[in-house]
């Protein structure tokens, strides 16, 4: 009990500092400085109508190298963690007749759609975050669906790894032409495509298409691990 | 043609995502990959040291090629050059250290998590953006969680377990400051923040200098964040542990002090100073104490660790050049000397089988290249004169009598007596007793007697060192030059 | 109500309640939901910086002009920072099986193998 009173005087006092600061922050004011930049500079020096792919993938294209590889970190950990138990699976029947129907109907669907997500991150809000997710919600149905199924690890591990040094690769060919690590020589050089078009946007759709394959692969690689996980556990 | 030195990112960083594809071709090939990955690194990073240090101008590698603040920038200045070669340069006899302290499996993750920690680490120090190193802290404390955990046993998944929810608080705090920042001045460039620092509302930024400073408090150790440390240090595989005292705080401290002295013109710095030396004598004297009555040498050498981080916090916070360089220069011995120790401790650990004190019991008699260097460690720690802690330790005392605080020469001096207590108590235990002859490995010997020989060089020249870390404090102190070296486009509303 | 910015009293009082999940609950898994609590806070108050008020979002067309849309950057920003959230969530729980596999259970009172 005191300790539940001492956290609640804790956290009010960290409420009231931090409120303290924000108040002088405006809220729902145009506080733009580099947002206004970029979004008056966004069609011509990118290629993208959505402004925040922009920003992801090519203003700020290190972050989103980091943000891959903290997701690499995280599927390899959690990888690394619950090596020794891969065989157990705690369902004992597979999924009723609806669910295994109907994951099997949709599963192409789902996978086109996550495509389209990841394709289209340049003109509609998505990318390859998104889509990546979308496709690993596609293995984790057929998981709960079917017991006995298993991802091919031999394919989706050299895929995970392919598709992030490709990623990688993409930079070092920047590096290669334009002189600047992640620099956008398709657009800035070649300056190939109409903007508003799919094809346009320089390397965006190449790099979420990528990062699409990358995401989806290392979801599904976690949930594999996560889902095998022995019967004691579940108790 | 200087961004080559984007490599010291994307070389780590393609390595790593190419082990997958190594482990089908075969496996008995990934440790030493690691080892020539991390070699081939070392010899960028001295590539970049030199380019740095003989042109004295900093190398900006600008992502995507856009100016920033528009586009990310790395500074590779004074600073983040010399430590990218420390850091490469420990990554790299670690790697070695791994062939034979890590039978645990699956080893190829243990490469890639290994070379994420070095890359997080390198990016840290190296960035230009306050979002990118939020971004690099956390790759850092990710890999370092789950090598943590590595080990898979009891201990290890409960201090991962610990780091785990303490930097999940640090790096909630941390965006709260970077967006308190973001909100003030619209822009995330260094830079770019250091040139409107006078812009910020004193509440706003003091607000967000103290959420920044408690985010990369945790990596950096300094308490109350730190309870993770010492669990994660005892628990971790050996190569690890070095790894974490050697440069994943080291990377953390500088990113403080880089952030606190760039936001140095706004009112309220003076109190995010005290802020500073509070914490780092908190973190000094509980880390001393607690080392005292450790049974396990490994978590005894952590605490020590520890209690070194808290003073060069506190030299930071002295507000100086002169404190910064002291700082800097403990940074670098520290680093050297821990290597050194928890090298020479974990190969003792692996070999009897733990580090409790009683394996240490004539260690003098079995392993005697290990007991020595294990003693030259200590004892420069100690800060005795011929070695290298001691000229830093002088120069952190001479930097605080000439800021005018008194109480942290005291701190330091009895620091110092609180480690002689500990270590004499070790060196005892490995020399006044007998115990048969065993035998030692010879490449961790060669190791071994390298980093004791650049111990007691600079114990013996520190000139030649002190002018490389002079250069390195001026990087971070010199806020005028910094904002200079940074090409940054004009944006205007 | 809006005027006074909703958006920052949630979001702020999100971080509270994850912080208290995590200050006074004894169930790891628990606290691994407070800590993503105090993540989404996070993510609502970088974005509600960012929020321009009668703006819409910004994918630039013939309405949605440079001057009426909001500020890019940190939905750029959040878009890292879920993803990160993400991925030490996934690690966390695997550290947790670990843990539950060891100690035999998540109260981390009992779970006290480190010690000094």
């Amino acid at each position: 009990m005191v300790k539940r009173i001492l956290a609640i005087i804790f956290i009010l006092v960290i409420g009231f500092w931090i409120a303290n600061a924000l108040a002088k922050v405006p809220f729902g004011e145009d506080k733009m400085l580099v947002g206004k930049y970029y979004l008056e500079n966004v069609k011509e020096q990118t290629g993208a109508i959505n402004a925040v792919t922009a920003v992801v993938v090519n203003y700020r294209g290190f972050d989103t190298l980091g943000e891959v590889t903290v997701l690499f970190i995280a599927s390899t950990g959690v990888a690394a963690l619950l090596w020794r138990r891969r065989e157990e699976r705690s369902a004992e029947v597979d999924g009723s007749l609806i669910l295994k129907t109907g994951s099997r109907v949709l599963l192409p669907f789902i996978m086109l759609f996550g495509a389209y997500i990841f394709i289209h991150g340049h003109l509609t809000p998505g990318g390859g975050f998104p889509g990546g997710a979308t496709i690993a919600t596609a293995f984790l149905m057929i998981y709960l669906a079917y017991k006995e199924y298993e991802i091919d690890h031999n394919l989706f591990e050299p895929l995970e790894g392919l598709s992030g040094v490709s990623y990688v690769a993409v930079g070092l060919i920047g590096l290669a032409i334009g002189g600047y690590f992640l620099f956008d020589w398709i657009w800035q050089i070649w300056e190939v495509g109409d903007i508003g078009r799919l094809l346009s946007a320089g390397f965006i759709p190449i790099i979420y298409t990528i990062i699409g394959i990358k995401v989806g692969t290392e979801l599904t690689g976690i949930i594999d691990r996560m889902i095998k996980e022995s019967k004691e556990v579940e108790g | 043609m200087t961004q080559y030195a984007s490599l010291l990112i994307a070389l780590p960083l393609i390595s790593a995502f190419f082990v997958p594809i190594l482990k089908k071709i075969s496996k008995k090939a990934i440790m030493p990959y690691l080892t020539l990955i991390t070699l081939i690194q070392t010899i960028i990073a001295a590539l970049v040291f030199r380019d740095v240090y003989t042109t004295g101008n900093p190398i900006i590698i600008m992502a995507g090629g856009f100016r920033p603040p528009v586009g990310i920038n790395l500074y590779i200045g004074h600073f983040a050059s010399l430590f990218a070669l420390i850091i490469a340069l420990v990554s790299f006899l670690m790697a070695v250290f791994s062939m034979r302290a890590i039978n645990i499996e699956p080893k190829d993750k243990y490469a890639m998590l290994f070379l994420l920690l070095m890359l997080g680490a390198t990016g840290m120090i190296a960035t230009g953006d306050i979002f990118n190193l939020f971004v690099f802290m956390e790759i850092t404390a990710i890999s370092a969680y789950a090598l943590t955990a590595y080990n898979k046993d009891a201990h290890a998944s409960e201090a991962s377990m610990k780091y785990i929810i303490l930097g999940g608080i640090g790096s909630s705090f941390f965006l709260v400051g970077v967006a308190l920042i973001y909100g003030s001045l619209g822009t995330l460039n260094l830079a770019d923040i250091a040139q409107k620092a006078s812009l910020i509302d004193p509440t706003v930024a003091q607000v967000a200098l103290a959420l920044l400073i408690f985010g990369l408090a945790v990596e950096g150790e300094l308490f109350p964040l730190n309870a993770w440390a010492p669990d994660a240090y005892q628990a971790a595989p050996h190569p690890i542990t070095t790894l974490f005292s050697a440069f994943v705080v080291k990377a953390s401290l500088y990113a403080i002090a880089r952030i606190v002295y760039l936001l140095s013109s706004v009112e309220t710095w003076q109190n995010i100073l005290n802020l500073l030396i509070i914490l780092g004598t908190l973190t000094v004297v509980i880390g001393e104490l607690s080392a005292l009555r450790q049974a396990n040498v490994k978590r005894m050498i952590a605490y020590s660790s520890i209690a070194q981080v808290g003073l060069i916090a506190v030299g930071f916070g002295l507000g100086t050049q002169a404190g910064i360089d002291a700082s800097v220069f403990h940074m670098v011995n520290h680093a050297i000397v821990k290597a050194l120790l928890f090298l020479a401790v974990g190969y003792v650990a692996l070999e009897l089988g733990g580090a409790e004190f009683e394996k240490f019991r004539g260690l003098g008699k079995r392993m005697p290249l290990t007991a020595f260097a294990i003693t030259v460690g200590a004892v420069s720690v100690i800060g005795i004169p011929l070695f290298n802690v001691f000229w830093s330790k002088i120069k952190l005392l001479l930097a605080a009598l000439v800021a005018g605080k008194t109480f942290v020469v005291a701190l330091i001096l009895g620091a110092s007596l609180v480690e002689a207590v500990y270590y004499i108590k070790l060196i005892h235990v490995m020399w006044f007793f007998e115990s048969e002859k065993g035998e030692e490995n010879i490449v961790l010997g060669i190791i071994m007697t390298l980093l004791i020989a650049i111990i007691v060089l600079i114990g013996i020249y520190p000139d030649s060192l002190w002018h490389f870390i002079q250069e390195a404090g001026r990087d971070i102190f010199d806020k005028a030059a910094y904002i200079k070296n940074v090409p940054l486009l004009e944006v205007v509303k | 109500m809006t005027s006074i910015g909703v958006y920052y009293f949630g979001a702020i009082s999100l971080i509270l309640i994850g912080l208290y999940a995590i200050l006074t609950k004894r169930n790891l898994l628990k606290i691994l939901v407070g800590l993503s609590i105090m993540e989404t806070g996070v993510n609502l108050l970088l974005i509600s910086v960012g929020y321009v008020r009668n703006a819409t979002a910004p994918i630039l067309s013939d309405y949605a002009t440079p001057t009426n849309v909001v500020d890019p950057i940190p939905q750029a920003l959040v878009l890292t920072a879920i993803v990160i959230g993400v991925a030490t969530t996934a690690l966390a729980l695997s550290v947790a099986i670990n843990v539950y596999e060891r100690y035999n259970t998540l109260d981390i009172e009992k779970i006290r193998g480190l010690r000094g």
